[in-house]
């Protein structure tokens, strides 16, 4: 588990792409700038689409751990 | 990616999901996706023909087992409310190709409203194809 204090949360468990995305990017879209995001995958294809898209859309990935199957990412909301 | 052109062919239920889903993907992010449906898929823009896409050949038996999947991904599990969630996005065009049109029976009475129209592929190849960033052919 992060200590990264998250503004809101997304949980994608169970859902597989194209859904996990999809949903990140409505997400982010109802944040300010300054906010923290924290996504809740199972979807393996996270591991490499979340810090892709991060990079893509000039977001900041704070952490990426995962446990048991479950990976947590908290996106802090750059722009 | 800024644009996006995507032309269907295949028009199997499990078939159609690919190009639907990287549609859904992109325009999720704010690409612009334009979808032309050529032969057979031309009939997925039409209410009935979304409703009736099985899957075929050697994988038919499994089509229960392909819902149930898409399901859990959390896809609409038919084809039409797909196009719709697509729709929604602000991001995607649904074309019909006018010779597949002419051929499979599909005209502006039962085209889908979600679609843009039916429209030739030259004018879908040099000013959406052409000018897209990515381009991929299902």
């Amino acid at each position: 588990m992060s200590d990264i204090a998250a503004t809101a949360t997304l949980d994608t468990s169970g859902k597989c792409c194209p859904m996990p995305m999809v949903e990140t990017n409505k997400a982010i879209k109802s944040l300010a700038v300054g906010d923290v995001l924290e996504i809740i995958a199972t979807d393996v294809g996270t591991r490499k689409d979340i810090p892709s898209w991060c990079e893509r859309t000039g977001q900041t990935l704070l952490s990426m751990t995962e446990k048991d199957g479950v990976i947590n990412y908290h996106v802090r909301k750059d722009r | 990616m800024k644009s996006m052109a995507i032309v269907i062919r295949d028009d199997s239920y499990d078939k159609i999901l690919t190009p639907l889903a990287f549609a859904y993907l992109t325009a999720s992010e704010g690409t612009q996706v334009d979808m032309l449906f050529v032969n057979w898929a031309v009939k997925a823009l039409t209410a009935e023909g979304a409703a009736a896409l099985r899957i075929d050949g050697r994988h038919a038996a499994e089509e229960a087992m392909v819902r149930e999947g898409v399901a859990k991904a959390g896809l609409p599990v038919e084809i039409y409310d797909i196009i719709k969630a697509l729709k929604s996005t602000g991001c995607v065009n649904f074309y019909a190709c006018s010779l597949a049109a002419a051929i499979f029976g599909v005209n502006e009475g039962n085209l889908i409203p979600e679609a843009e129209g039916i429209v030739g592929a030259a004018w879908f190849l040099n000013d959406k194809a052409a000018k897209a960033e990515h381009y991929q052919y299902f």
